[in-house]
């Protein structure tokens, strides 16, 4: 009988920076304390590991030798990710069970729930066809 | 924290410019995990889903595979100010081939508190309230 009890990790980004707006500092209150006692809760079960907020502000860098480097994301988006709690859970069920009971779905935020990879996918590619490539040199 | 955005930037290349590509990029990873650099970092798997709304949470597939703002992966980098983590950022050997590196300040507080000090300690009143219940 297979009692692995092997665990997955999952990433939890919080999308949408700007939902608290307009909430009175009643509801604020309410929810930034619900999602405090969520995130200790989650790691009093062991089911998350870490997470942190973001500072709103950041960079983006693109092009060749990163020649790009903008303010970004902007501020006020519903894309962008606020934050992120590191979860460590027996499936993705219980990951999206999670995501769930998040706080700021009330207001508009929006969760992400992403696997975590042990491999580069890209990696693992690059891997393959340079082993096909030995296999056919040998052949 | 660097979010490395657009996740499908090997599409084109032949094997033997990926594999290249892929060795600078191990090569980049291995010098900054050598000086102590890395706090951790993690590829993402492609498929997700995109909980929203009120109460019960509605449930999507996402993000779209295919997007270049779509995330592929993280990086918690230990760096002494924002540019330091810009210029790191910019050193990364896959930006040449179309990704975008989002560099992103990590927080202790939450930002919320930090705009509304005046909740601070009512949210720590309300903590200890359930906490002891």
């Amino acid at each position: 009988m297979n009692t692995s009890t092997t665990k997955s990790d999952y990433l939890l980004l919080f999308r949408g920076n700007i939902w608290d707006k307009g909430l009175s500092p009643e509801q604020l209150q309410k929810v930034v304390s619900d999602w405090m006692a969520w995130f200790e809760g989650l790691k009093e079960q062991g089911k998350c590991t870490g997470g942190h907020p973001l500072e709103r502000e950041g960079k983006l860098v693109s092009g060749k030798q990163g020649r790009n480097v903008a303010d970004g994301p902007f501020a006020e988006s519903k894309e962008a990710i606020g934050g992120y709690f590191y979860l460590q859970v027996a499936d993705e069920n219980e990951a999206i069970e999670i995501a769930k009971q998040c706080p700021g779905l009330e207001y508009g935020a929006v969760v992400e729930v992403r696997p975590v990879a042990d491999v580069c996918s890209i990696k693992q590619r690059a891997e393959e066809l340079s082993a096909g490539q030995l296999a056919g040199a040998t052949a | 924290m660097l979010l490395f955005r657009g996740p499908h930037w090997d599409k084109g290349l032949s094997p033997e410019e990926l594999q290249q590509a892929m060795n600078k990029v191990m090569a980049w990873f291995e010098a900054l995990r050598k000086g102590d650099k890395v706090k951790a970092s993690q590829p993402l798997g492609a498929q997700g889903r995109i909980i929203s709304g009120r109460s019960d949470g509605m449930v999507s597939d996402g993000p779209f595979a295919e997007s270049k703002e779509a995330v592929g992966g993280y990086l918690v980098l230990l760096a002494d100010n924002l540019n330091e983590a810009v210029e790191i950022a910019r050193s990364n050997p896959a930006l040449r081939y179309g990704i975008t590196v989002e560099v992103r300040p990590v927080l202790a507080e939450c930002p919320i508190l930090e705009r509304h000090p005046e909740l601070v300690e009512r949210v720590k009143e309300q903590l200890w309230a359930v906490a002891a219940a």
